[in-house]
């Protein structure tokens, strides 16, 4: 079993590849490390010189094929869960005080967030032309579903030699053979075994700040443009892809518990509320 | 006397025959006349800039035709591929998903 750890995309990456060393295991491990790299450069809202920042800069913008790529896969799965996935929460984010990566965020402030940001954003796509207009004032943040498509992609790469699994900061994509993986519940972890697809985590337990005494976190509601208030600590959803794995933990997580479980369809979900309960839907159920 | 004139216009105009053919012959009107060499140079640029640019479209024609080919296969796949096989074990996990 042949290993990778480096840092990237604001988070831990682990690339796992099941076979024995030989040039083309390291030749496909490296090629998958540069092409999260190269994604992390084109696809991070915390580079002011990356193309997402100045598409957010510039309005209209003539992309290349990676962010044309996640911005349309964002777009098709706000109109998927009619809009609880959504791309422009950039500035009710930064409102929020995400404002720089999170490890730069002041965990406490006496600065209160700022008034809520409208979400749901227009954004034209024009594939010909490889263009992309945002409405004045909208910004993306491609943050999760980034994440997972760089996974997917790694995984791509990665199992022309073996069955692999990258582990991008939680978003796990996986190929070739059964893998065990872990899943943080209210009293332990419960493990989940798939040998294709992809799981991701969305909840407020890891990525949460204090401003002015109240508490924030990344996971933003578009309806109300703060962070979501429901009854769910963090929802986990195995699905065909590391990316779509994220947006349907997303979405069930800003639909809480009760809506939660009865909208996982064939995913296996596992949802842990914030009394401390451990619910399993979807084909866990 | 009109003989005369006659022959002076007949020599005065052969005259002016011959020195107009003669500037005509001179004026060597079948040869190209020499071209500016930067301007040869600059079309024969031009020449190639285009059968370049041809061929570099012709890539992007292909690889653009090739990623949204790539893009509706992964979409599709995206949206209507099964949810995999998952199942409840009890060995040690590889990894392990959270918050992200």
């Amino acid at each position: 079993m042949l290993r990778r750890r480096f840092q990237a995309m604001g988070t831990q990456i682990e690339l796992v590849l099941d076979t024995r060393p030989s040039a083309t295991a390291f030749r496909a491990l490296a090629a998958a490390e540069a092409d999260l790299r190269r994604l992390e450069r084109f696809l991070t809202r915390f580079d002011p010189h990356s193309e997402l920042s100045r598409l957010n800069e510039l309005g209209t913008m003539v992309v290349g094929p990676a962010l044309l790529e996640v911005v349309e896969l964002a777009l098709d799965a706000r109109q998927r869960t009619r809009g609880r996935f959504d791309p422009t929460v950039h500035n009710a984010l930064v409102g929020a005080g995400y404002n720089r990566t999170f490890a730069q965020v002041p965990r406490n402030s006496d600065a209160p967030p700022e008034a809520p940001a409208r979400c749901a954003g227009g954004i034209r796509v024009d594939g010909e032309t490889s263009t992309i207009e945002l409405e004045p004032g909208v910004r993306l943040d491609l943050g999760g579903i980034a994440k997972g498509y760089a996974a997917d992609r790694a995984a791509a790469i990665l199992a022309q030699a073996g069955p692999c699994l990258i582990d991008a900061g939680g978003d796990i994509a996986l190929r070739g053979r059964p893998w065990p993986v872990g899943v943080e519940t209210s009293d332990g972890t419960l493990t989940l075994e798939l040998s294709e697809g992809g799981l991701a985590t969305s909840g407020r337990d890891r990525r949460h700040w204090t401003r002015a005494g109240a508490e924030q976190h990344h996971l933003i509601d578009p309806a109300t443009g703060r962070p979501a208030e429901g009854d769910l600590l963090r929802v986990t959803v195995a699905a065909a892809s590391a990316a779509e794995a994220e947006v349907q933990a997303k979405t069930l997580f800003l639909a809480g518990a009760s809506a939660a479980l009865e909208e996982a369809s064939n995913d296996a979900v596992v949802l842990v509320t914030r009394d401390g309960r451990t619910l399993l839907a979807g084909a866990l159920a | 006397m009109t003989s005369h004139v006659v022959r002076l216009y007949a020599a005065a105009g052969t005259l002016a025959a011959f020195f107009l053919a003669w500037a005509g012959i001179a004026a060597r009107p079948w040869v190209e006349p020499p071209r500016d060499p930067r301007l040869v140079a600059m079309e024969q640029r031009e020449q190639r800039l285009q059968r370049d640019a041809t061929l570099v479209q012709q890539v992007v024609d292909r690889r653009w035709a090739a990623y949204r080919a790539a893009l509706a296969q992964r979409q599709a796949a995206a949206t209507a591929a099964p949810a995999p096989p998952v199942r409840v074990v009890t060995l040690p996990p590889v990894a392990t998903t959270r918050s992200s």
